[in-house]
Parts: structure tokens; sequence; C-alpha cells
């Protein structure tokens, strides 16, 4: 019986090409879609849990409740001796991991090429606690050795063109020189699923022996900047014993509370900053805890996505519902015989359920290739290294089938009640003439343009923010500047030779110097201190005199740095508007001010107030900030002025002077305004996927509209024959066809603009700079949707308008 | 007895007004039985044999269907009833235009959940006897209105049921045509099969046992 019912699904998905072609085509591009959203949430939920040790290993965090004005939250940020200690003073930790990840690049050299890459030390230990495989070598004596190093084996390619490596030698740059080291191993890449990603490790004992922050840090409590891990004994209550955990911070900090008391940060006798153990599986979705390379996701945003995607889903699932109601006219008869000659109903449910499954099957097959062939786009827009692995996600092997067999309920099931309750007498004598469009059946088509609306408005919106937030003047400007990264080299030292080489350039119009960079990934330097009884939050930046030349900078009081006034390296600071708020002065009597509590030894005085201009992305508000020229920081960004127009001969001639001053180390650069462009990355990506979807969406909504006009067309064919023949006119016509589905589409607009208003108002509240939503976004949207939609649906109507009504009429 | 019914009343109400398609009908079927109803059009003659085939329900009044009360009955058992032992003819032959020739002969039969092998061995008897193993892999629209009629006549026959009901079966044939069909309907009945047939032509009523002639709803005898 059942596979008479396959046999009979088959025929007639053969039967009716056009609508099986829109079913099927639709069904794939929902299941690819959702496949791809399902393979992102899988992976980014799976996190951190193919570490066989996953329920012994935690992260050490450091928790702070509320001090001063910073919220309650943790990092995991550890010195240098917190692992050792906690395996000595605790029981139940077995082992410990630290890691010295994200402190910039090295610099590797391989046959006299100098490659800038990532080199994370870590304790040998690293392979034993955590489940990274290795391909070539022994990862218990990987490590082992003060100068050997295991690489990934794209790394591997990269530098060597193979993996087969062992036991080469390659050099890195420590402080000053560069050394040899010996890879000992090949490790597979670290999976996307992995909170800690590296591409070479190298032993930790050497980062403590060889390197100068090392050898200053190895017993110091007071410098933090690295991972610490430990494994604990299974079964182990320490994650839990804050008791313990406390006594342990208290033995290491002992007079933290009174220190914080003195700075009239805390009032509390114990401590607010204590120890927590985070459990490894937790960190991928943990925000609360800052930290570690990969930033944690919030679950929230993946069910977004997911939703957005199951809507997407659920709009090819409509067509197939709405397309299969009506065609029920047509297959009415085939129903009111089959139950004559002896079918009940439950068979005949049976047989239409089937249908759909075969069809969702079809479409799964299909939806599966679109999607292996869409990954690596989506790979770029998800900002992850997806593949497709049933070994990596064996849930997803379950989930698509239950996915196959869900779309074809979800699409079948309607139509197949609707189907096998009709009453043979009444089909066989025609009396039911199910219509093309019932309000069931509108009213999913009215779901399916609220959806796609919906999230075109919200593509819009968010386009908008994006180009307002790029496009807002920063209060600078952000055209044409260079920013040469010389982190890595002597800084000080080569600075002025730098900038005195390329000033010689026609094209240079100005070189200055300053310890951070601006934009996405430039970081920064907050400076706390208490300023008249108040606990402050300071921005800083330390530049020199032609910083705010060169950035255009407007000054509202006061003046610039000068090179001739010695006290400008001293003691003088510009402040912006921000912080003269935030101190209670005002803009005229600012200068002058002294900033009492900044420094035990001294009190900078402000000498001038710059324009407030927008350092962070424009999400945040503006901070109190100021600008310096303190000894003890160097220039490890150069900003460099360049003419506007073609920048490439400019950019060689940098080259060159970089290459004649640091000839080992490669020149690295960025420019400004694309740095600042970075800074909504997420955002973009946001908008992408919302704009991907709306434009699907709208697609299969409009591909399902012209299937179902087509249907309401066939099913009137008389009616238009009749109509004809008494002189109807074509467009008479094609206005009584169109008119019922354009007045669906006008009331989805109806429907999702204030939806999509309130999604958008509240997304922009995160946003401390925002545009507001403009009114014309919706007349815009539903315009265009308007407009699609009346070309699908006219286009079959003013088919049926010209067609020869004598025709029609003798074909009844 | 193989059926009957008593009392039976059929009413529409259109416009506030009762309007009566049947009227009291008692009505008896021996077993063996081959009975064409007459009558003019709109007599109430389909709606008769609707209700004997169990696929229209009358306002008022019984049926016995080989000693089961029909209207009594849960739905399922009156379907188990009814696939069992009523076969359907009509007019307009209705076929199922997707499926062939063989499968639409085979499709009740899958509905009682016959195995597939006797399935087989039963439609390749009935095509053998109606001679249209030749049109087993063709579909309704390439076939005559004869051929189709045959071919619907076989799909009624297949499970074997014990009461034949044709309404109107040679409505759309023509007279050569009509004439096999009837022979065909008469070489049945000697085998035993009971057959109800509405038909408007004399000629036909002649091959049954018995003339039932109504008229505005009411049997004439
Ligand atoms: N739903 C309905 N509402 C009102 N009247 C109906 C309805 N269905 C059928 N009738 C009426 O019932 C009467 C009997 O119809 P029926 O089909 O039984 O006639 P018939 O004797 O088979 O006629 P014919 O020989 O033309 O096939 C007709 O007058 C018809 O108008
Ligand atoms: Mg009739």
């Amino acid at each position: 019986m059942i596979k008479n019912y396959f046999k009979i699904a088959w025929r007639n998905l053969l039967k009716q090409k056009g609508l099986s072609f829109i079913n099927v085509f639709g069904l794939s591009i929902g299941l690819a879609c959702f496949s791809l959203f399902l393979l992102y949430a899988v992976n980014e939920f799976s996190f951190d849990r193919f570490h066989q040790n996953r329920n012994n290993v935690f992260r050490v965090v450091r928790w702070n409740k509320a001090i001063g004005n910073r919220p309650e939250g943790g990092d995991s940020y550890m010195p240098i001796p917190l692992g050792p200690a906690m395996k000595n003073d605790l029981p139940g930790v077995v082992n410990f991991v630290r890691l010295r990840e994200g402190w910039g690049e090295s610099f590797v050299k391989v046959n006299n090429s100098t490659i800038p890459l990532d080199v994370m030390f870590v304790d040998p230990q690293f392979f034993d606690v955590f489940s990274f495989k290795i391909l070539m070598g022994d990862k218990h004596t990987a490590l082992k050795d003060l100068r050997s190093i295991v690489i990934t084996e794209d790394i591997a390619k990269k530098l060597f063109g193979e993996t087969n490596v062992v036991g080469r030698v390659v050099e890195i740059k420590g402080d000053k020189t560069f050394e040899p080291f010996t890879i000992t191993a090949v490790a597979e890449n670290p999976p996307a699923n992995s909170t800690i990603s590296f591409k070479i490790l190298a032993n930790w004992a050497f980062m403590e022996s060889n390197t100068e922050t090392g050898k200053r840090n190895s017993t110091r409590w007071t410098a933090s900047g690295y991972q610490t891990y430990v494994q604990l004994q299974a079964g182990s209550g320490l994650p839990n014993d804050a008791a313990t955990l406390a006594a342990f911070r208290k033995k290491y900090y002992p007079n933290e509370a009174e220190e914080l008391k003195k700075r009239a940060m805390w009032s509390g006798s114990e401590s607010p900053i204590s120890y927590r153990l985070q459990s490894i599986s937790d960190m991928h979705t943990n925000r609360t805890i800052e930290g570690g390379l990969m930033p944690p996701i919030s679950p929230k945003n993946i069910w977004i996505l997911l939703a957005i995607a199951a809507g997407v889903l659920i709009i090819a699932c409509i067509n197939f519902t709405t397309l299969a109601i009506g065609r029920s006219a047509s297959r009415a008869k085939e129903i009111g015989i089959r139950k004559v000659i002896g079918s009940d109903k439950r068979q005949l449910v049976a047989q239409f359920l089937i249908e759909a499954l075969v069809l969702s099957g079809i479409s799964a097959v299909i939806g599966f290739i679109l999607a292996q062939l869409l990954l690596p786009y989506f790979n770029t827009l998800s900002g992850r290294e997806l593949v497709f692995s049933y070994q990596q996600y064996p849930e997803m092997a379950w989930m698509m089938a239950g996915l196959v067999v869900l779309v074809g309920l979800l699409a079948g099931t309607y139509p197949a009640l609707i189907l096998s309750n009709f009453k043979p007498l009444e089909v066989l004598k025609s009396k039911v003439r199910v219509a093309g469009a019932n309000l069931f059946t509108k009213s999913l088509v009215t779901v399916q343009f609220i959806l796609s609306i919906g999230l075109i408005i919200s593509t819009v919106v968010i386009l908008q923010q994006i180009h307002f937030m790029q496009n807002q003047n920063p209060g600078f400007n952000k055209e044409n500047i260079v920013m040469v990264n010389a982190e890595s080299i002597d800084a000080k030292r080569i600075f002025p030779l730098f900038k005195q080489q390329m000033l010689a350039q026609p094209s240079v119009k100005a070189v200055a110097g300053t310890d951070i960079g601006l934009g996405a990934g430039s970081g920064w330097s907050v400076m706390d201190f208490e300023y008249e009884g108040k606990s402050k939050s300071v921005y800083e930046y330390s530049i020199d005199a032609d910083y705010i030349p060169l950035m255009s900078m407007e000054m509202k009081a006061g003046r610039n740095f000068d090179a001739k006034i010695a006290s400008d390296t001293i003691t003088s600071v510009i402040v912006n508007e921000a912080l003269v708020k935030d101190f209670g002065w005002t803009i005229e009597n600012a200068v002058g001010r002294a900033l009492k509590g900044y420094d035990e030894k001294f009190s900078p005085i402000v000498i001038g107030v710059v324009k407030d201009f927008n350092f962070r992305p424009l999400r945040e508000s503006l901070k109190p900030q100021l600008f310096h020229q303190f000894p003890g920081s160097a220039p490890f960004k150069y900003f460099v002025k360049i003419e506007a127009g073609n920048p490439s001969a400019t950019l060689a001639a940098m080259q060159k002077t970089w290459t004649s001053l640091e000839p080992n180390l490669p020149f690295q650069y960025d420019f400004l305004d694309e740095s600042l462009n970075q800074f909504y990355k997420a955002e973009s990506r946001l908008g992408n996927i919302i704009g991907w979807a709306g434009s699907i969406s709208i697609f299969l909504a409009c591909l399902g509209l012209f299937g179902l006009a087509a249907l309401s067309t066939v099913n009137r064919t008389k009616e238009i024959g009749i109509r004809k023949v008494l002189g109807a006119s074509a467009s008479h016509i094609t206005t009584l066809l169109s008119k019922d589905f354009l007045k669906l589409v006008l009331i989805a607009i109806a429907i999702a603009s204030p939806i999509a208003w309130w999604l958008m108002h509240k997304w922009l509240q995160d946003f401390a700079f925002r545009i507001s939503v403009e009114w014309w976004v919706f007349v815009f949207v539903g315009f265009i949707a308007l407009l699609i939609a009346l070309f699908t649906v006219s286009f079959q109507a003013i088919k049926s308008a010209l067609a020869n009504p004598v025709k029609s009429l003798r074909m009844e | 007895m193989l059926l009957n019914l008593k009392n039976i009343y059929k009413w529409y109400n259109v416009g506030g007004n009762r309007t009566f398609i049947l009227k009291d009908i008692n009505f008896e079927v021996q077993e063996g039985e081959f009975i064409s109803i007459m009558g003019p059009s709109g007599s109430g003659k389909s709606t008769l044999l609707n209700i004997i085939g169990m696929l229209d329900e009358p306002n008022e009044g019984t049926y016995n269907f080989l000693h089961e009360n029909v209207f009594k009955l849960k739905e399922k058992q009156r379907a188990q009833l009814y696939k069992q032992y009523i076969g359907f003819v009509f007019q307009q032959y209705h076929l199922i235009d997707e499926l062939t020739v063989y499968e639409n002969i085979e499709t009740p039969l899958i509905y009682q959940d016959v195995k597939t092998s006797e399935r087989k061995a039963l439609v390749a008897d009935m095509l053998d006897r109606f001679n249209i193993v030749g049109k087993k892999d063709l579909f309704p629209n390439q076939l005559s209105g004869g051929q189709q009629q045959l071919v619907g006549i076989a799909r009624a026959l297949i499970a074997k049921p014990k009461l034949i009901l044709a309404d109107e079966p040679t409505g759309n044939l023509n007279s050569k045509q009509g004439e096999e069909i009837m022979q065909l309907f008469k070489q049945l009945n000697t085998e035993g099969v009971t057959i109800i047939q509405v038909t408007h032509s004399e000629k036909n009523a002649a091959y049954s046992s018995h003339i039932v002639n109504l008229l505005d709803g009411v049997i004439k005898r």
C-alpha cells in the first residue's frame, strides 16, 4: 500500500510540473537556508564540548562586584603564578594550563621570508587537558623542550607547502632577535566550535625564562594577562565551594578590601573580587565574562537567527499548503471516486501526507546540495569556518531527518485534512467548488507577506543605521589617513626618522605618533582615579603636537600641545567636552584646572578642550577622554596623512622607508576610515543576514502567489470566458483577478509596519547615536512589495485576459 | 433478503419551503434480483440509489442491509459493510485520471488491504474476463467511452460485491456499447450478483427481472 502511495505521489508530481517546481524549488531554498542556520546554531551551542575532559576542565575567572562606576562582571585575565598556586593549594586541582593568547602577532621567518603570525605560549600539558588532535608527532612529548613548537596543518601548508614537517626549524622573533624553534608536532586545525584557537603553540617555559615580560611577570600577582585553565578531579566540589576560593584569593591578595576602601571604591569588609571556576562549556555563551580571543555570543541572538530562518522555511511550507488547497478543485473528483470505491479518510490522509513527504524529501536533497554550495558564502557572512560534518555535529543527522518529516507534515497536514473531508457525492456532482483561495489560504498568504515585509523594513532600517554610523562626522577627518603599526619595533627611536623621511615626500601632508590607534581592534586605555571624592574613568591617548591638526580636530578652548613648551610633555593634558561635563566644569573655566587624584606624584593641568569626537563606536555614548604626552608611552601607531587620490605610490614609498629603517619586519598598516568601519562589522553582518532572509522570503512569497494566481485563474476559466463573451475588457479581467491578492498584500503591510517599527525601535535603543525610524521607509517598502506582488499576479491575469474565451468555454 | 428500506423520506429546505424528493419509500430487494429504477428526470432516482449505496442519508426512515440497521452503525462499520458488499458504476465512469487501467481496477483491493500477489491475480483475472488485457497500461483518457465503462464495471466487481449499483451506466454510450454492458450485467446476475440500475431506456430495463417506477418521489407499482 505504501508503495502504491509513493507511486501516485510521484506521478502527481510529474503531472503538475509547474506547481511541483514551485513547491520543490521553494522548499529547497527554505531548507537550504534553514540547514545553514541550523548548522550555525548547532556549532555555536556545541562550543568546547568536544573536549573529553569537558566536565572537569574549568577556566579560572575573576569576578568583580560593582566597584565604583564599573558594573558587576568577570574577566579571565590571570597572573602567571595563579595556575601553579591553585594546583598546589587547592585539593581537587590535578592539572593546569596557562595560555598567553592575543598578545599580538609575532614574526615567523622561514626560508628568509617573514610572516606575521600569532604565537600562543602554553604549558606543555595543553594536549593532556584539551582534546586537540595531533596529526604528526607525539602529543606527550610535544612542547617538552624549551624551543619546541606545534603548528597547525594550515600553517604547515602555508609555511612549507606540506604537513610532514616535524623536526624542521623556523625562526620566531623574541623580544629583540629571531631565535630558532623546532617543530615537534603538527596539530589538526582547531575545530570551528572551539573557543581556544591557535596557529602556533610554543612552550610556556620559554616565555617565562626568555622574554622580558615573562621574566618580569613570572612571580607577580598584579600582572594579569594570561588565561588559566584547571583540570579537577572527577566529582570535585571546588567550583561551588565559594569559601575555599575566597580563602585562596585572600591568601594572595590579603589587603584587597582595605586598599579599595582607601580609594573610595568599596565599603564592604570582604573583598568584592573573587575567583570563580567557569565550566568550559559555558565559555561561549556567557557574555558577563570578558577575555579570550573568541568573543562569546548571546544565545538570544542565535535563537533570533534561527527564528528568522524558520520564518523563511515556514513561508516555503505555506506555499505548499496554499497551492495544495488551491489545486484541490482539480483533485476533488479523484478524492470522491476514491471514497466511493472504498477508501476511508485515514487512507486518504496518509496518501496526501506521503505526497507532501515525497516532496519535502526531494526538496531536502536539492536543498542540501544548495546549502553545500552556499556554505563558503555563508561562512564569510557568519564569520565561522563551518563544515557539514556529521562526525563533528552528530546531532545534525537526526535534526535534518526530523526536519524533512516536520516540513512534510507541516506543509501536508492541512491540505490532507481538508481534501480527505470532501463528501464524495457532493464533489462528484461538482457541488463543492473549492475556490483558489479560501479564508485560510488567504490568511497564510498574508502571513507570508507580513514576514517578508517585516524583514525588509528591518533591513532598510539596519542599513540606514550602519550608513549613518559610517558617515556621521566623528569629530575628525578620517579620510586619507594611514595608520602604520609599529607595535613590534623600537617605536620611539624609529618614529622621528620615519617622520622625517616621510615628510620629504610631497604626497605626505603630516605625520603624528600615538600609542593607540582608532577603530576596531585598536584597543583602549582607561584610567580610573578619584577626583574630589568621586571615582572617575577616563579614556587616555598619548599623542604628540601634530596629532590634533592632522586629524582636523577642533579646539573648543585653550591650545594644542606645543613642542617648544617643556611642561607640555610632563603635566599638560587636553580633555574633551564630555570630561569637562563629567567633572562639573564649563568649557570657559576648564583650562588651567588640575586633575587631582590622577597620580600620587603629580596633578595634570588642562591646557585645552577638544570638541567631542567618537573614538569609540557610535553604539557607545561619548565618554570622558584626555590626551597627554607623558613620558613612558611610545608612538606605537604612526598616523600619516596623505594626499587624496590613489595611495599606492605613497604606500610604496612608505614601505621603502620602513624597510630601510626596520629591514627585519614587514610593513603593516591600515586605513583609518576602514578601521572605523570595522566597528560596525556585527551590524553589517546582521543587516546582511536579515537582508538575505528578507529577499528570499519575498521571493518565496511571490512564488507562492504566482502559483496561487495561476490556480485561481484556472478555477475561474469558465467565469472569465463568460465575462469576456459578455464584453469585459482585458484590463477589467486583470483587475478582477489581481484585486483580491493585492488586498492581502495591503493588509500585510498594515500589520507588518507597526511590528517592524517596534522591533527596530527596540534594536536602535542599543545605540547611543541613532537614526529615528522614518515613515517613508514603510511607504517605500510597502510600495515595492505591492509592485512585486502586482507584477507577479498580473502576469497570470493578463495571460488569461488575453486568451480566447471560446476555447475556455468549450473545455468545460 | 439482501436489503430493505422502510418509510424513507428525503427533503430539502429551499427558500423556507420543504421540498420532498423521496416520500415514504418502502422497498425490498432479494439476493439475486436485477432491478431497474425508472422515472422522469428529477423524480429522485439517483437520490434513492445513493441512499441504497450509503453515499447519502435520508431524513427519516430505516435501512437494513444484510440484517444490519445501516443508520445505527458507526461510520467505520458502515464503511466496512460498504467496502465489502457494494460496487458502484457511474454514468460518467469516474475513473481516476492519474491511474492506469490496471491501477484503477486494483485500487479497491488496496483499500481492503489485499496482499500484492493476490491483487495481481485478481486484477489479471478481471482484465482477462473483460478482454482488456492489452489496455492495462493505458490511462483513462486513452480509452473510448465504452472501454472506460468496462473498466468502471471491472473496478466495481473486483472486490466481489454482492450488490452492484449503476446510475445510468449506458447514458453516455451508443446503443451497441450499451447493449454489451447490459449483456454483461445479465451475465453477472446469473452468476448471483444483485444489480440495481437506474435507466431511462425501456430496452435496458427489459434485461432486468423487476422494474420500479418512481414518480415525484413515490414508488408506483
Ligand atoms: N441540494 C439540493 N437542494 C435542493 N434540491 C435538490 C438538491 N439535490 C437534489 N435536489 C433535487 O432533488 C430532485 C431529485 O434529484 P435526483 O438527482 O435524484 O433526480 P433523478 O431522478 O436522478 O433525475 P435524472 O433522471 O435527471 O438524473 C431533483 O428535483 C433535484 O432538483
Ligand atoms: Mg439521476
